[in-house]
């Protein structure tokens, strides 16, 4: 039996750096450090033995020679392909993608259009006033949560980067440290709050307003109550902001997803960029997968945006809410998909997952999801973090080597996608 | 084993100190040697200007904030994309470009190593990641100390051989080259929302002050035999009356190494403003100038501004938040902890702005008071001051006074009341131009002896061929000549192989990445020194084990050891 | 008097979008020209995608009318760039229609997808139907809108009309939906019926709002009553989070408490 430390957990955008696994045999028997979610991403097991393939609507075991071939064919034939996902998969196979989009004249996207989307866009528009987590382990002695929920959603955030943190300019972090927490109910994070503010669905934007205001010194005009809060409640939140030594916002996609999304977002970072007129102020997004940022890094130092990426005519095309995979696929403006690291079976509307139904897909993930109901093929994969390894980003941009425990007969993805690739010039005379 | 033999090439290498010859160069494995038989390939270079390949010493190409530029810019992307030609990958961006149109556009401007301004080395993974994909330049990265709390405690324990460790253990963790300094002490200031002002002037907590850092980390830099000097933005960027500040910097340096300067001075327009407020703002490039005359000890790049949009983003964290409240654009900040910060903001530098116009002079100003050029280095900071893709001009203005006066005409006109360019006469050489723009920067860099910025047998056959004939061109005339000639070799060759070929390059990829692993002894090794690995699992949010960068980043390497004199 | 008839024809794979941008008055002066469109990433002629009929001759784009008929719901970027000249469509149009467009005229008879005139700063646009998000908005990161011309829908309107609107005006018959004018500089928007949360962060310009603004934002300041073509109407002026040198008319308000 062999522990192994300071393992990353490739599960959520913590990416906590402090796993240790105890490995027998090549098998996971246990992990230490953990939160529970992270535990099961260790512990999984049904991993799919090998690629297989729909043939009369039954499942065939086919090579992965074979799957590869036709994945390139798939892909090759479609006027306008959807290369869907890659937020469950490490930088090295992202890069991949991209110059495989490039060469199918396709569109890219990654699960960032279904929840931090918005949160790009915002950044787009007025900046991201940011720092990475250990400045606010360190530093911070206010903490905003607004519409997350880190107890269940980010079990060990709390722990290592805010609330519980040691603090190097904080004598006693937990006693010196306030949290405020916005939601449209009490969650559990919400209980451990030393304010909470509950708002009305939709309230989001203009009690962000109202608090920009008080901040400017123009209050006055705001009404007794803004979307079930009480004007006395935002004087006094403003206050706490406004005299904290370094407050850190955290939010999610109870900001991002509730009306009027990304103009909510927006409005949040103006806020944090008017605190910094009178403190250190910050502001971070707390992003679900462990690699959604690292497709946004990827994805933009090769093709200068962020997701959402046509290809079809030659040169990079963005523009969320025409080139975003649920546009595309509820509209039927794709007549091929590969779906990576993703399921977006269990999670899209459903006009989108009838197109699934309707349309040649190529599913790559080492586990059988919703996705697979409506796959062609499937092509397991190793697991990153597991039997795999490559780069990821944090939340908080930091990019993490996520190392692998054990060795296993599955390719990783770099491997797969890069012999799909090379098939594809192959095929094309390149 | 591949041959190349270019023949009549018209010759200028200042570090051979060779000005202006005719001659075959003949190349063997990427390297240039005394003769070749039977060739595998033959260029006529008759009629071509060829000068070693271009090396720019201070650009911010690859990293945390360049590419936050990127992706916080779509209207900056759509504003320069190209679609995939042979080779070639597609590209987008104007002033923050994807790592393949830097890569491109660089080769064909002959460009063939970059030095990487800012790397935080907490996210050195980052900037190598990047560098993979900057295919056709040999990289380097300058690692940010100017925050770096190890060092901080180092230095005001006065331990200046524990100094030397941390930095040893820093640049190799993170494969780094030279040691930055970004604002030192402000950057740690701004974790709490605060700046420096005077290099005298103690910061929060620490109690030690800019001069400290910067005179310190020098020490500790020469100690450790590095190949480059450290490597300074100074405070007060783009303050009006900073000049002061500058000057009384110039004033601490020692000079410890006689090879090279002991401080590389960066992008130094932006830090020789007079007056009191924008209202006075005005040139001190004269009293600049003059102390860098006075100190050879010093060279400078003089990080010129061109008119045009741009983005801004240095590791100058609350200098960035300054120009957010002077323009209200949107506005990027990330401050690195235990090490750094660092903002990004776009600009718009206009003629017509009196407070631009006077910057666009203080670059020129620089450029032809002080003496030597292998002081002073020709850079726009890429991209704060402006992109890459203007260097040619900022070479026509340098070598034409009347080009400058034709631009000048066009300025707000009250310019010339704030500046003393329109006096200045001085029209650079060609082996001045060639100097700033590669044998400069080689010999700064400490890379001559790698084989950069010269065409003696044994250098890197990295060599840039321009469409420029001097014999028939007056560069005091001809400046469009100059603009074009130097936008677009016939050929750039890296490794004795053509990479790009008037302006369309052809090989998916070939460099290296060149970083330091300075050997300290056992009692200095960070490594092994417990106060150390504890502080550092304490307060950072990543695990000492998981830090370093490994060899799978960064493919292709040169390993610059050397022995620490400690 | 030129006129260019583009009938959609039928194709294979019908929901995969066409993108046209070289439909535009301008475009059809050179005899000479290839007219090529785009189907996802397939290069057509643009007589496999519509029959094309063209009589009569033009010196300028003025003297050019486009009619295009059939189902062009899905045809994307039509009269990009238009300088000048008509095009009238007979049914409903893709996104991107009129986008950058300087001058001339454009009349939808359906319905427009969303991005109308995005970016436009001169010229008229005038939608029968209802249009979707994005109506006379700028593009991501850019900071504005619609900078001249005018934009004139007779139905409904989706999201974002007139987002970061910086000149020119918009005339909104039905209802807006949420978020119209927010980030708006400068220009004047006229909406007849009700919408959501108008004019977020606006730094300047006008607008009127007819039926009900529902969820008013609290950062604008109500500066009392007075009547905008005989109807009484709240003035208010704002974002005070922004500089508040706008002006929003409602004639009905209510607040999300």
């Amino acid at each position: 039996m062999q522990e192994i430390k300071d393992m990353v957990c490739p599960f959520c955008g913590c990416l906590c750096d402090d796993v240790t696994l105890e490995v027998e045999n090549g098998k996971i028997l246990s992990t230490d450090n953990c939160c529970t979610i992270g535990n099961a991403k260790f512990m999984g097991k049904n991993r799919l033995k090998n690629p297989i393939k729909k043939v009369d609507g039954a499942w065939v075991d086919i090579t992965y020679d074979e799957a590869v071939n036709t994945a390139v064919d798939l892909l090759l034939d479609a006027d306008r392909p959807l290369l869907y996902g890659w937020s469950g998969t490490h930088g090295e196979a992202q890069c991949v993608g991209i110059h495989m989009n490039e060469i199918l004249g396709g569109v890219i996207d990654s699960t960032t259009s279904v929840c931090h989307g918005p949160s790009i866009l915002a950044i787009q528009e007025v900046g991201h006033p940011g720092c990475t987590l250990g400045q606010v382990k360190n530093r911070a002695d206010l903490i905003v949560y607004w519409g997350c929920n880190p107890i269940e959603a980010h079990p060990r955030h709390m722990s290592r980067y805010t609330t519980y943190a040691d603090g190097y300019f904080l004598d006693n972090a937990f006693r010196n440290r306030k949290v405020i927490v916005v939601d449209v109910r009490e969650t559990e994070t919400a209980k451990v709050a030393d304010e909470f503010i509950r708002i009305k669905q939709g309230g989001d934007y203009a009690v962000l307003s109202a608090l920009r205001a008080i901040i400017r010194g123009k209050g006055d005009m705001i009404p007794e109550t803004v979307a079930g809060v009480t004007k006395t409640q935002l004087m006094q939140v403003a206050d706490m902001c406004k005299t904290c030594s370094f407050g850190a916002l955290f939010f999610g996609v109870g900001l991002t997803m509730a009306k009027g999304k990304y103009k909510n977002v927006r409005n949040a970072i103006e806020l944090v960029d008017e605190l910094n007129r009178h403190t250190k102020f910050t502001l971070t997004p707390m992003r679900g997968h462990w690699n959604v940022y690292g497709a946004n890094e990827v994805f933009s130092w090769m093709t200068g945006y962020p997701y959402a990426v046509d290809f079809c005519r030659g040169v990079a095309f963005y523009n969320p809410g025409e080139t975003t995979a649920i546009d595309i696929l509820a509209r039927k403006e794709c007549d091929a998909c590969m779906i990576i690291g993703s399921d977006p079976a269990a999670h899209f509307p459903r006009q989108c997952v009838e197109h699934l139904r309707d349309t040649p897909v190529i599913v790559i993930d080492p586990f059988q999801s919703m996705t697979t109901s409506f796959a062609d093929i499937q092509i397991p994969v190793a697991v990153t973090g597991i039997d795999a390894e490559g780069t990821a980003y944090r939340m908080d941009g930091i990019p993490i080597k996520v190392k692998k425990a054990i060795d296993s007969d599955y390719p990783s993805d770099t491997e797969i996608l890069t012999r799909i690739y090379d098939r594809m010039l192959e095929v094309k005379g390149l | 084993m591949k041959t190349l033999l270019i023949k009549n090439a018209y010759v200028i290498d200042p570090i051979q100190k060779i000005s202006g010859e005719t001659m075959d160069i003949a190349v063997r494995d990427g390297k240039i040697v005394d003769d070749v038989k039977n060739p595998d390939q033959v260029i006529d270079a008759t009629g071509m200007l060829t000068l070693p390949g271009g090396i720019d010493s201070h650009t911010h190409i690859c990293g945390t904030k360049v590419n936050f530029g990127r992706y916080m810019s779509p209207e900056d992307m759509r504003a320069g994309r190209t679609s995939r030609k042979g080779d070639m990958h597609a590209t987008s961006g104007y002033s923050v470009p994807t790592t393949y149109g830097n890569s491109y556009r660089y080769s064909r401007m002959g460009y063939t190593t970059l030095l990487e301004g800012a790397m935080a080395p907490m996210e050195a993974r980052h900037t190598h990641e990047e560098f993979r994909y900057t295919p056709l330049q040999d990289c380097l990265a300058n690692t940010l100390f100017d925050g770096n709390w190890f060092a901080l405690e180092a230095i005001r324990d006065g331990d200046i051989k524990r100094l030397a460790g941390i930095i040893a253990w820093y640049l190799s963790a993170a494969k780094g080259f030279g040691v930055k300094l970004t604002n030192p002490g402000g950057t740690e200031a701004w974790g709490f929302g605060d700046d420096v002002t005077c290099i005298n002037e103690p910061i929060p907590h620490f109690g030690i002050t800019p001069r400290d850092i910067i005179v310190n980390m020098i020490e500790a830099n020469e100690m450790l035999n590095l190949p480059h000097s450290v490597h300074l933005h100074c405070n007060n960027l783009g303050k009006p009356g900073n000049y002061m500040c500058t000057l009384d910097t110039y004033n601490a340096i020692p000079d410890l190494n006689d090879k090279r300067q002991s401080l590389y001075s960066t992008h130094v327009q932006f830090h020789s403003y007079g007056g009191s407020s924008w209202n006075d703002f005005c040139s001190k490039a004269e009293d600049i100038a003059r102390s860098v005359n006075d100190k050879p000890q010093i060279t400078i790049d003089t990080g010129q501004v061109m008119f045009g949009k741009t983005t801004t983003m240095t590791a100058d964290g609350p200098m960035e938040f300054n120009l957010y409240r002077l323009y209200h654009n949107k506005w990027s900040n990330h401050d690195v902890e235990l090490e750094t910060g660092s903002g990004i903001i776009p600009v718009h530098y206009r003629k017509k702005n009196l407070v631009n116009a006077i910057m666009w002079s203080i670059g020129l100003e620089l450029g032809l008071l002080v003496d030597s050029p292998w002081q002073c280095i020709l850079a726009t900071d890429n991209p704060n001051g402006a992109p890459f893709v203007k260097y040619p001009e900022v070479m026509a203005l340098l070598m034409s006074k009347n080009y400058r006066d034709a631009e000048f005409e066009t300025l707000h006109k009250s310019t010339g009341k704030r500046v003393i360019l329109p006096s200045l006469d001085r029209e650079l050489t060609w082996d001045e131009i060639v100097t700033m723009t590669r044998s400069a920067q080689a010999r700064a860099l400490g890379l001559i002896e790698y084989g950069k910025g010269h065409l003696s047998e044994g250098a890197e056959a990295d060599i840039a061929l321009y469409p420029i004939n001097v014999d028939t061109t007056d560069p005091a005339r001809d400046y469009e000549r100059i603009i074009n000639g130097f936008s677009t070799t016939e050929y750039t060759i890296k490794r004795g192989e053509v990479v790009c070929r008037n302006g369309t390059c052809t090989m998916e990829s070939n460099h290296s990445t060149y970083w330091v692993n300075p050997h300290v002894p056992p009692a200095y090794d960070m490594g092994t020194d417990a106060a150390f690995i504890d502080g550092f699992n304490k307060y950072y949010s990543m695990r000492i084990t998981n830090y370093p960068v490994g060899e799978e980043y960064i493919g292709r390497n040169v390993c610059m050891e050397s022995e620490a004199s400690l | 008097m030129m006129k260019v008839i583009l009938e959609v024809k039928e194709r294979h794979k019908p929901t995969l979008p066409i993108e046209a941008e070289c439909i535009t008055p301008k475009n059809f002066l050179d005899p000479e020209r290839v007219f090529h469109v785009w189907k996802g990433n397939k290069e057509l002629d643009i007589t496999e995608v519509f029959h094309v009929r063209k009589d009569g001759n033009a010196k300028s784009a003025d003297q050019v009318e486009i009619i295009i008929r059939g189902d062009s719901s899905n045809i994307k970027r039509v009269g990009e760039y238009m300088d000048g000249g008509r095009i009238l469509i007979e049914g409903s149009i893709g996104m991107h229609c009129g986008n950058f467009m300087s001058a001339g005229t454009i009349e939808i008879k359906g319905d427009a997808d969303s991005w109308l005139g995005r970016e436009m700063h001169g010229g008229t646009i005038l939608c029968h139907g209802n249009v979707e998000d994005y109506a006379g908005s700028g593009y991501r990161g850019e900071k504005k809108g619609m900078t001249g011309g005018r934009i004139e829908i007779m139905g409904n309107a989706g999201d974002f009309a007139a987002e970061t609107m910086a000149g020119g005006e918009m005339i909104i018959h039905g209802n807006a939906g949420d978020m119209p004018g927010i980030d708006i500089k400068d220009g004047s928007l006229t909406i007849m019926g009700d919408c959501s949360r108008p004019c977020g962060n606006m730094s300047g310009g006008k607008c009127w709002i007819f039926g009900t603004a529902y969820d008013m934002l609290p950062t604008f300041r109500n500066e009392g009553q007075t009547s905008v073509d005989s109807v009484p109407v709240t003035r208010f002026s704002g974002d005070y989070i922004s500089r508040g040198l706008g002006m929003v008319y409602t004639a009905n308000h209510k607040y999300m408490e």
